[in-house]
Order: C-alpha cells, then sequence, then structure tokens
C-alpha cells in the first residue's frame, strides 16, 4: 500500500512521511498532478494560510487531481489540511476552499483572560462527539498537539467528531464518507497521534 | 483553562553524544541522544529540545545527523538550539525533523533574523533563547553562552523579540542554571505579565517543587530542564502529577 503526501510548496511534509514510515507504510511524495498515480490513500499536512494554499493549488495545477481524489480515495486533511476542505477563511476572504464542508472557517474570539493565548499551541483535549474508524482504541478527551489561529467553529453535526474547547468551543475533528480531517498534528501527538494514523492505514472504505 | 502546561527535557548534545558537565566544564558522556529523546517520549515529555553544545561549522553534519535520529523516533514537537545564524540554517535543521528552532546570539547580532525566519516558517517554529543575569536592578541579557554581557535587559529584549515574530521565549536565569536552588521566578513572572507568547522557564530545577513554583509563582507556559530527567532524579510523570494535584492541566 502506498500513502500519497501532498507536498504543494508551502508545507512541512517531513514529520507526516516520518511518523507514516515509522508505522511501516510507504509514502509517495505529490507534487504534480502525475504523482497521484498508484497511491492507495492520500494525506493532506497543510501549513501556511488558507489563501496561499488554495493559489498554490492552482498554480501546480493540483485542484482537479485533488478533488479526483477526494472522491475516491481514503483521505486524511491534517491542520489546514482541514481547513482547505471548507468553502472559505476569515483567513483569507475571497479564495476558495475546496468546499466538501460547506461552512466557514473562522478566527478565534479575542479574550481578556491571558491564559488563552492565538495561535492556539500545544497539548488540549479533544473530546469524541461520534465515533469513527480513525478514532479506534483513542479515549474522549486524550490531549492531542495544536498549533493554529483559525478553527472550525460551525459544522453540519454528522460531519463533527471531535471537540475541543480554547476560550470556546471548536471542532477539532470533521469528517464524511472517505474523509477525515484533524485540526491537531497527529503525527506530533506522541503515542494517541501515531494510533490514530495507524487506524488510517488500516481504514477500508 | 486550555493547553496544558508542558516539560520539556533538554538534551545538551556534542558530537552527536548527550554530555553533562557544570557550566560547559568537566564534560562527560551521558549516552545516546535518540535513545533519550525516546525515553523521555515515552515518559510523557510534552516537547523534547536539544541543545548543540558545540554547534562548530565541523560539527554541523554530525548535529544534522543527530536531529533526524531524533525525528526518526520521536512523535512530539521537537525544537533544536546552538549555532542558529541565518534563515538557512533554520531551513536545514527543519527539513532534518525539527519542528521548532531556537535562536540565541544571532538573535542578538542580528534581530532581522526573528523576523525573516518568523515571516518564513512561521511564528509557531521560531523560539528565542535569551540568558539573562540579576544585575541588582533588572536582569541583563549575555551572548555566546552566557560569556558577552550586552546592554539589553530582559524584559524589554523579550517585548522586542515577540514583536519581532517570535513565538516562543525560553528564558534561562544564569544565575540559577546549574545550582538546583529553583527557578528564578521573579524574573519569569516579570516576563509573563508582560508577554503574549508562551515563556518556557529554565534553569535552577532541582526538586520536584521547584518545577511547580516556576509555573504557579513564575507564570512560565513551560519548564524546561536537563539534568533532573537525565538522572531520572525526578520523573516527568511525577511533575505532572504534581502540577495535576495544584489544579492546573497536565497530558496525563
Amino acid at each position: 500500500m502506498k500513502v500519497g503526501v501532498i507536498d504543494y510548496g508551502a508545507s512541512n511534509i517531513f514529520s507526516v512521511v516520518r511518523a507514516l514510515n515509522s508505522l511501516g507504510a510507504s509514502t509517495k511524495i505529490i507534487k504534480t498532478p502525475e504523482d497521484f498515480k498508484n497511491i492507495d490513500k492520500l494525506v493532506f499536512p497543510g501549513q501556511g494560510s488558507m489563501g496561499s494554499c488554495s493559489k498554490k493549488l492552482s498554480e501546480n495545477n493540483l485542484r482537479d487531481s485533488l478533488i479526483n481524489a477526494l472522491n475516491n480515495l481514503p483521505f486524511l486533511g491534517i491542520c489546514l489540511g482541514l481547513q482547505i476542505l471548507f468553502s472559505e477563511s476569515e483567513e483569507s476572504e475571497g479564495q476558495k476552499g475546496l468546499n466538501i464542508f460547506s461552512e466557514k472557517i473562522e478566527k478565534f474570539n479575542e479574550f481578556e483572560d491571558k491564559t488563552i493565548k492565538i495561535p492556539h499551541m500545544g497539548w488540549n483535549q479533544v473530546e469524541i462527539s461520534q465515533n469513527h474508524f480513525l478514532l479506534k482504541g483513542i479515549k474522549s478527551n486524550e490531549d492531542f498537539y495544536f498549533v493554529h489561529s483559525f478553527a472550525s467553529k460551525e459544522a453540519n453535526q454528522n460531519e463533527i467528531f471531535t471537540k475541543t474547547f480554547h476560550g470556546e468551543i471548536f471542532n477539532s475533528a470533521v469528517g464524511k464518507d472517505n474523509i477525515f480531517a484533524t485540526q491537531f498534528h497527529p503525527e506530533k501527538s506522541g503515542k494517541s497521534g501515531l494510533k490514530m494514523l495507524k487506524n488510517f492505514l488500516d481504514w477500508k472504505i | 483553562m486550555s493547553v496544558t502546561i508542558r516539560i520539556i527535557p533538554c538534551l545538551d548534545v556534542r558530537n552527536g553524544r548527550v554530555v553533562k558537565g557544570i557550566n560547559f566544564e568537566d564534560i562527560v558522556d551521558a549516552g545516546d541522544p535518540a535513545e533519550a529523546a525516546k525515553r523521555y517520549d515515552l515518559e510523557g515529555a510534552d516537547e523534547i529540545c536539544m541543545l548543540d553544545i558545540d554547534a562548530s561549522y565541523e560539527a554541523r553534519s554530525t548535529t544534522l545527523d543527530t536531529v533526524e535520529k531524533i525525528a526518526n523516533q520521536v512523535f512530539i514537537p521537537f525544537t533544536v538550539g546552538g549555532g542558529v545564524k541565518s534563515v538557512q540554517d533554520v531551513e536545514v535543521l527543519l527539513r532534518s525533523g525539527a519542528d521548532k528552532v531556537s535562536i540565541n546570539t544571532s538573535a542578538i547580532i542580528n534581530p532581522k533574523l526573528i523576523a525573516e525566519a518568523s515571516k518564513e516558517f512561521g511564528s509557531q517554529c521560531i523560539v528565542v533563547a535569551i540568558d539573562a543575569k540579576f544585575n541588582g536592578k533588572n536582569w541583563s541579557v549575555y551572548t555566546h553562552g552566557g560569556k558577552n554581557k550586552t546592554e539589553l535587559d530582559a524584559l524589554s529584549w523579550s517585548k522586542n523579540v515577540e514583536q519581532l515574530g517570535a513565538g516562543e521565549i525560553l528564558m534561562t536565569s544564569m544565575d540559577k542554571d546549574g545550582t538546583k536552588s529553583g527557578f528564578d521566578n521573579n524574573l519569569n513572572e516579570t516576563l509573563a505579565n508582560d508577554l503574549n507568547i508562551p515563556l518556557i522557564a529554565s534553569g535552577g530545577a532541582g526538586e520536584l517543587n521547584h518545577l511547580v513554583d516556576a509555573i504557579k509563582i513564575g507564570k512560565a507556559d513551560a519548564v524546561l530542564a536537563a539534568s533532573i530527567f537525565h538522572y531520572e532524579e525526578i520523573s516527568i510523570r511525577k511533575v505532572k502529577e504534581a502540577l495535576k494535584r495544584e489544579g492546573l492541566e497536565v497530558r496525563l
């Protein structure tokens, strides 16, 4: 089995590749539309702003192949790889996301409380609101590692799998059909994160 | 509450080996860095920090090799510091497997480096390390591993690096470092009250209560320590249990 990992030109994909390799999976870096051939699963470890990500996907002609893969392959989006699945983001008004989820990515509210810092960076609890194959063996409220300033606050209830509190509640994992996406970084979340990646490797659709 | 308090064991590395010494003298070999990092991960460390204490140009490839070995085995955030002088140095470390890069002396010599590196790779991966010593009135910043005193004051320098785009500050008290008498909670609290980015307290850990006080009194977001964890004087889990008893959020 070969897992494609998208490198659209601005993301640090190495830690995801290392984590997948440590679990025995072989990986293929995807930089062009041709690279989508002969892969069985797809991981999108995004980083940076949604606007520049969306632009780079178009510039590198990855958008159509990506949408095609989103219709067919087991897909895991991580961090910006979750946000890009929504229709748009307050971070980059006017730039279109992939619209798998029709809602918007929003900025965190600002708080007087100095312990609530933006970016939301560090380990925080992930509360499971709906079971999913990728969450198998993971208990509700285990800690995962986050680094982000924007988040999904509104989504269809059926498509929300975990929630996290950072001054307000946001959706830390969403999914539908063959697509699952996390705001946290499983590749940096120690044992719990590796368990989730292992589940992704075992996931059949 | 939201994110947990972080416990960060630090590995001082020279020529690909963990080393221990007092004030960088009488250095003894203390094992393989990747093995140590893996053990810390299993014991519940929230991040791993590796400080290249040699950081000479000749030893650079050994350093990158060590970074890569650790990154292949440890799947929690990993910070690397020592001898980082340019945006390119940052990039090479990130490519080798670091998640964050810590800059100290070069940030003082060339503050633009902080802005450039954080713009290029994001604030989340740029840590500015500050070594400071109390001068009777406030805290003076030192460079080159504590050898050279500067005109900078730790509080104004930390505010400055925050504005330049640093994502975190790693504050080492030179008065406390190596003394095992507790962290400089005055210094840390002074900084924490004024900063909007996370503060990592370093220097002085000797017993369990010191780490708890660094959070409760020093208001730090994270504590970093080397020898107490290395020689298993205190386990990471015990520290976290103590913090939890104080009502603080930890990852257990």
